[in-house]
C-alpha cells in the first residue's frame, strides 16, 4: 500500500494532510481481518471497505472507468453540467498520471461547483416548496456562498436552524422555517429525515407500525423544540420566527384511542431520541423567562424567552458531537455521487435496515466528524476513489459471449458498477447547452463580462423550463426516474430545444456544417465529443456517415439538426452513467 | 432504482412492467410496434371507462335531484316527472329528465364537510383528507387501473383545463391529469417546422441504435423507461386527430350548445370514443351563497340539454355500457335559504347522480326528510360511493394500493358498495 500521500495543493485548508490519514478506522479494521498504513488515504480505505463486504467483489466489479466515462461523470456530479467539447478535448489530451486528481480539484473550487450544490441542497431542504416570507434568490445566495467558501456542514445547518428572519441582511436561511410557515409537524418530519435519516411521519399519530426504533415519543422529542416557536410580524413588519417560554408537546397513540388503552395525551423533554436530551432552566415565574415579554394587546411586539428551545436545538443537533448527523450527513452525500446511499433510502436509517458497509459508513462518518465536516474534502476523497470511478459497463460489448458466460449479476448495494443517475432538470437543461453550443455562444458574446453569475443569468430561463416540466411538483420533488409523454414531445418538438439545434454564431450544427462533406468521421468525432464526451466508434461513424449521404444544402442542415437531437436525447445523454 | 409507484414489490420493476402485471418479463417484452396494434385491440374490447362531470362551487341538490317543492325550503321551483315513473327531479333540468331511465340517483350523501377543498378531496378520493396519506384522485386511480398498459393516449384528461399533477400522488405522473386549456391539444404534438415525417423517423432510427449500443453490459430498468416514453409520445403524435375537435359536425354543435360546456361535452364524447380511460368535464360557478335561483335557473339550463344528449349519444353508441358516468361536486347546499337569497356549503344531506357502466339506470337510493335537512334512509359517504364505482367498473374496491409498504385504500374498508343501484 502506497504511503507516500499524494494529496494536490489545490485544496486549501486546515485538515488537508489529516485528512489523508486513517487513524479511527484502523482498529476497525484489524478487527476485520485487514490491514493498513498509517498514511492510508480515505479513498483507498474505501474502496477497501466497499471490497471487503462482498465475496469475490474484485471478480464481480465493473474496471476503472475510461478518461472519456471519468471526464462526463465528474462534470456533471461536480459542476453540474457536461464538459464543452474543448474540455473534453483537453482532458482526454492531458498526459499527466494524476490528471483525475487535478481535474476534481479544480472543479471543487469553480464557482459552478458552489451553483451545482446550491440546486441540490435547495432541492433537499426546501423541496421545491413555493416562495412565501423569504425571496428565493437570497436563499439560494446563502447557499452558494456557503458552499464556494466551503463551509463546514455544521455551521452551515446551524446557520439555518438558528436564522428567524429578524435580520434583514441574515434572511436567506430563515426561508427553512418561514416557508414551512413555522409548521411545527412539517418541520419535524423534515429535520428527521434531513438531519437525522429518520422518516419519522407516522410516528406523528402512533409508534410506527413497521420500524421499531421509530416511536412516538421520538417524533414529539423533536417537535417539542419547536413547539413554542411561531411565525408573526413584528413591528419592523419583518415576518418573524419568534418563540415563546411555555408551551409543551401533548399527544396519544391514535391506535391506543382506538383499542381504548390510552392513558391520556402524554407529554416528552424535548430530546433526540434515546436520551440525548437537553437541560432547561427553571423559572420560578413565566415572567422571569422572557427578555422581552408578549404583550396581549400589542400583538407585534416580539416575545424573546431567555432560553430558547430552538436554539438549544440547532447547536445540538448541528454538530460533530452528534454521530447520527454526521452519519446521515455522510450518508446523503455518498447518495449524491453514487446515485444511492449506504444506507437505502436516506431516511430509513434504522436497526431493521442496515447500512449495506456497516464499516464503511462507520468510518466515513468519524471521517467526516473529524474533519469538521468539510464537504469539499468528503466529496474530493469519494470521487477519487475506484469504486466512484467504476465503470456503469461491466461487460464490453462481445467479450461476454465469446467467453462463454456473462459475468454474474450484482445489485445496486454492492458498488460494484456504476449506476446510472438520471439528469437533474438543471443538469439536463444545462448539458444541453453545453453539448449544442449555446452555453459557449453566450460566453463569447459576455467577453469581458464572463462570469459563472453572468452566464447562469442569460441562460436561466432554460433551467427554470427544464425544472418546471422534469423536476416534480412544488413540495414534492421527483425522487425517482419517470419519463412522460410530455416531457418527451418538448424535447422532440418544442421550439425551446429546436432552436438550439440551429446552425448560428458557431455552434455545434454550424460547427459540423463547416466541415468538409468528405470526411463524415471528422463531423462524427466533434459530434460525439460535444455531446456524449466521447471518440465515436466505427458503428457510430457509420451511422453518422448514412444519415449524411448525398444531402446538400438545407436538407444537409436539416440532417445535421437531426444528428443533434439523437444524440442529445439519447439514453446516454440523458443519465449519468 | 427503487419503484415507488409499485406495489411494495421488489426494485428493479419498472412502472410499465408493474402495470402489465407481468413483472418477470422485464426486458422480454419488444415494446415499440407493439403499441399501435395493442391499442386498436384495446379500444375494441370492453376497456371501461368513465366521464365525471365536475359542478364546482357545490350545485344544489334542490335544484337538481331532489326537489322539495312547496316546503319552506323547496324554493321556487317544481318537480318534474322523468323516463323514470315515480321520479321526480327540479325542473329545471328537462332534458336530463328524459334520460333517467339510463341514471340512478344517491339522496342520501352526508359527507359532514362544508369545506370546498376537503369536500373536493373527498369526493375524488373517497377519503376524508388524513396527514401522511396522499390517496391518488379517482382520475388517477382509473387511469392507472383501468388504461391498457401500452394505450399512447393519456388516461386522464380534464376538458375544461386545470387538474393538478398531485392527484396521481404515489401512482406517478404518468397518471397525473392532462388538462386541454382553452379545449387546445397537449403541447408540441406537431413536429417541429422543417422537419418531415420521415426525417422524424430518421433521427429515432439513430437515437434508437445509440441506444442499443448503449446499453450493452449495463443497466436497463431506467433506459427501458426512457425509450419506452418516446415510444408513446410518437404513438400519440400517431393519434393526435383525436385533439382534433374541429371535426365535429355544426349539427352536434347545434345540439349541444354553441357555449364552452356544450363544446367540452362534444370534446369529452370523442376523447371516450377514442379510447381515453377517463375524462373530466368542469362546469362552474354553483357556488350560490347569494341568488341561488337565478345562478341555478343560468348555469343549469346550460348543463342540462348537452348533458343529456352526452348520455343519449353515449347510449346510441353502445358505449354508456363501458362508461361510468358521474355528475358531482364537493357538497350539497343548505337547505335553509340566507338572507342574500342563497344557500350554502353543506355536506350533510345531498345528492349525486350516477349512471352507465355497471349502474342499474332508474334506480334511487337514500332518502332525505320532508324539507331536505336530513337524511332519513341508507346515508351514505364518500367510502360507499367508491366502493360502488369500482365495482361499476368491474374493479375489486377491496385490494388497497400498496405504497412504501403501507395499504392505500381505494375505497373505506369499512363501508360496503351501494348494491342498490349497482346493475
Amino acid at each position: 500500500m502506497a504511503s507516500g500521500c499524494l494529496l494536490s495543493n489545490c485544496i486549501s485548508g486546515r485538515t488537508r494532510a489529516a485528512f489523508g490519514r486513517a487513524v479511527l478506522y484502523l482498529a476497525m479494521l484489524a478487527v476485520a481481518g485487514g490491514s493498513a498504513c498509517a498514511e492510508e488515504r480515505l479513498h483507498v480505505v474505501i474502496d477497501r471497505l466497499v471490497a471487503l463486504q462482498t465475496p469475490d467483489y474484485d471478480k464481480l466489479a465493473a474496471p476503472v472507468c475510461t478518461d472519456e466515462e471519468f471526464v462526463r461523470r465528474i462534470y456533471l456530479d461536480l459542476a453540474g453540467m457536461i464538459p464543452t467539447a474543448a474540455e473534453t478535448r483537453a482532458f482526454l489530451a492531458d498526459a499527466e498520471p494524476n490528471k483525475r486528481e487535478k481535474l476534481v480539484d479544480k472543479l471543487l473550487a469553480s464557482p459552478e461547483h458552489a451553483r451545482h450544490m446550491q440546486r441540490v441542497f435547495d432541492v433537499m431542504l426546501m423541496r421545491r416548496l413555493p416562495q412565501k416570507h423569504v425571496p428565493v434568490a437570497e436563499w439560494e445566495k446563502f447557499l452558494r456562498e456557503s458552499f464556494a467558501q466551503n463551509k463546514p456542514w455544521d455551521e452551515i445547518v446551524r446557520a439555518i436552524l438558528t436564522a428567524d428572519g429578524g435580520e434583514a441582511a441574515n434572511l436567506g436561511p430563515a426561508r427553512f422555517y418561514l416557508d414551512r410557515e413555522g409548521d411545527v409537524n412539517e418541520i419535524t418530519r423534515d429535520i428527521g429525515k434531513l438531519f437525522l435519516g429518520a422518516n419519522l411521519e407516522c410516528a406523528q399519530c402512533h409508534n410506527h407500525p413497521q420500524i421499531e426504533d421509530f416511536k412516538q415519543q421520538h417524533y414529539y422529542g423533536i417537535s417539542a423544540f419547536f413547539v413554542r416557536s411561531f411565525v408573526m410580524t413584528d413591528k419592523e413588519k419583518h415576518v418573524v420566527f419568534a418563540e415563546k417560554a411555555d408551551g409543551e408537546t401533548k399527544f396519544e397513540s391514535v391506535f391506543e384511542i382506538r383499542d381504548k388503552t390510552s392513558k391520556g395525551p402524554q407529554t416528552t423533554a424535548p430530546k433526540l431520541f434515546e436520551g440525548m436530551s437537553i437541560s432547561e432552566p427553571k423559572f420560578e415565574k413565566i415572567d422571569d423567562a422572557y427578555r422581552v415579554k408578549p404583550n396581549d394587546k400589542d400583538k407585534t411586539v416580539r416575545p424573546v424567552p431567555r432560553f430558547s428551545r430552538r436554539i438549544k436545538f440547532a447547536e445540538f443537533i448541528a454538530s460533530a458531537e452528534n454521530r447520527r448527523f454526521c452519519r446521515t450527513s455522510a450518508n446523503r452525500l455518498w447518495a449524491l455521487m453514487f446515485g444511492r446511499g449506504l444506507v437505502h433510502p436516506v431516511d430509513l436509517d434504522h436497526t431493521d435496515n442496515p447500512p449495506s458497509h456497516p464499516l464503511l459508513l462507520a468510518m466515513l462518518t468519524e471521517e467526516f466528524a473529524r474533519q469538521q465536516l468539510d464537504i469539499r474534502l468528503f466529496l474530493r476523497e469519494i470521487a477519487l476513489s475506484k469504486t466512484y470511478q467504476r465503470s456503469s459497463r461491466r461487460d464490453e460489448p462481445g467479450t461476454a459471449g465469446a467467453q462463454g458466460a456473462e459475468k454474474p449479476q450484482t445489485n445496486d448495494s454492492q458498488f460494484a458498477q456504476a449506476l446510472l443517475k438520471p439528469l437533474t432538470p438543471a443538469q439536463f437543461a444545462w448539458s444541453i447547452l453545453q453539448a449544442t453550443g449555446e452555453a459557449d455562444l453566450n460566453r463569447q458574446a459576455l467577453g469581458d463580462k464572463l462570469t459563472e453569475a453572468a452566464l447562469h443569468e442569460k441562460l436561466v430561463g432554460y433551467e427554470q423550463r427544464f425544472v418546471q416540466l422534469f423536476g416534480g411538483e412544488p413540495g414534492h420533488p421527483r425522487e425517482h426516474f419517470e419519463s412522460t409523454t410530455d416531457q418527451v414531445l418538448f424535447l422532440a418538438n418544442d421550439p425551446m430545444v429546436i432552436n438550439l439545434l440551429k446552425p448560428r454564431g458557431g455552434n455545434l450544427a454550424e460547427r459540423l456544417l463547416k466541415m468538409p462533406e468528405d470526411n463524415p468521421g471528422q463531423i462524427a468525432e466533434e459530434l460525439f465529443l460535444s455531446t456524449l464526451n466521447r471518440r465515436p466508434a466505427a458503428e457510430d461513424i457509420l451511422d453518422v456517415t448514412g444519415l449524411l449521404a448525398g444531402q446538400t444544402g438545407d436538407a444537409r442542415s436539416i440532417a445535421v439538426q437531426e444528428l443533434i437531437w439523437a444524440t442529445i436525447s439519447s439514453s446516454e445523454f440523458r443519465f449519468n452513467h | 432504482m427503487e419503484c415507488k409507484y409499485a406495489c411494495g414489490s421488489a426494485e428493479h420493476v419498472s412502472r410499465r412492467t408493474f402495470l402489465s402485471g407481468s413483472a418477470g418479463a422485464l426486458g422480454a417484452i419488444s415494446f415499440s410496434g407493439m403499441v399501435q396494434a395493442r391499442a386498436a385491440e384495446q379500444l375494441a374490447s370492453q376497456q371501461k371507462r368513465c366521464v365525471v362531470f365536475w359542478l364546482s362551487g357545490g350545485v344544489s341538490q334542490l335544484e337538481t335531484w331532489d326537489p322539495k317543492p312547496d316546503t319552506d325550503t323547496g324554493g321556487p321551483f317544481q318537480a318534474i316527472p322523468t323516463s323514470v315513473p315515480g321520479t321526480h327531479i327540479s325542473e329545471l333540468l328537462p332534458y336530463t329528465a328524459q334520460q333517467m331511465h339510463h341514471l340512478a340517483l344517491v339522496r342520501g350523501i352526508n359527507t359532514k364537510e362544508g369545506d370546498h377543498g376537503k369536500g373536493a378531496y373527498i369526493m375524488e378520493t373517497g377519503h376524508p383528507q388524513t396527514p401522511g396519506f396522499d390517496y391518488p384522485y379517482i382520475g388517477s386511480a382509473f387511469s392507472s387501473l383501468l388504461s391498457p398498459p401500452d394505450n399512447p393516449l393519456p388516461g386522464y384528461i380534464c376538458v375544461a383545463g386545470g387538474g393538478n399533477a398531485r392527484e396521481a400522488s404515489f401512482l406517478g405522473p404518468r397518471f397525473a391529469p392532462v388538462g386541454l386549456a382553452d379545449g387546445k391539444p397537449p403541447a408540441n404534438l406537431a413536429l417541429p417546422e422543417g422537419l418531415s415525417a420521415d426525417g422524424d423517423r430518421r433521427r429515432r432510427e439513430l437515437r434508437s441504435k445509440l441506444n442499443g449500443r448503449f446499453v450493452q453490459g449495463r443497466r436497463q430498468v431506467e433506459t427501458e423507461a426512457y425509450n419506452s416514453s418516446y415510444d408513446q409520445a410518437a404513438a400519440l403524435i400517431a393519434r393526435r386527430e383525436i385533439f382534433d375537435f374541429g371535426t365535429i359536425p355544426d349539427t352536434d354543435h347545434e345540439r349541444y350548445g354553441r357555449h364552452d360546456f356544450g363544446r367540452h361535452c362534444l370534446m369529452a364524447r370523442k376523447l371516450i370514443e377514442s379510447g381515453v380511460t377517463f375524462v373530466k368535464v368542469t362546469h362552474t360557478n354553483y357556488d350560490t351563497h347569494s341568488e341561488n335561483f337565478n345562478f341555478h335557473l343560468e348555469q343549469l339550463g346550460e348543463f342540462d340539454r348537452p348533458f343529456a344528449a352526452f348520455v343519449s349519444d353515449l347510449a346510441d353508441r353502445g358505449l354508456l355500457a363501458h362508461t361510468l358516468i358521474i355528475v358531482m361536486c364537493e357538497f350539497g347546499r343548505t337547505p335553509r335559504i340566507n338572507h342574500l337569497v342563497g344557500r350554502d356549503h353543506w355536506g350533510n344531506a345531498w345528492s349525486i347522480a350516477v349512471g352507465g357502466a355497471g349502474i342499474k339506470g332508474g334506480a334511487v337510493v337514500g332518502k332525505t326528510n320532508a324539507n331536505g335537512t336530513q337524511v332519513t334512509e341508507r346515508e351514505v359517504s364518500g367510502g360507499h360511493l367508491f366502493h360502488t364505482y369500482y365495482r361499476a367498473v368491474g374493479l375489486d374496491p377491496t385490494k388497497a394500493f400498496w405504497h412504501e409498504g403501507r395499504p392505500f385504500h381505494k375505497a373505506d374498508p369499512k363501508t360496503e358498495p351501494i348494491t342498490e343501484i349497482l346493475a
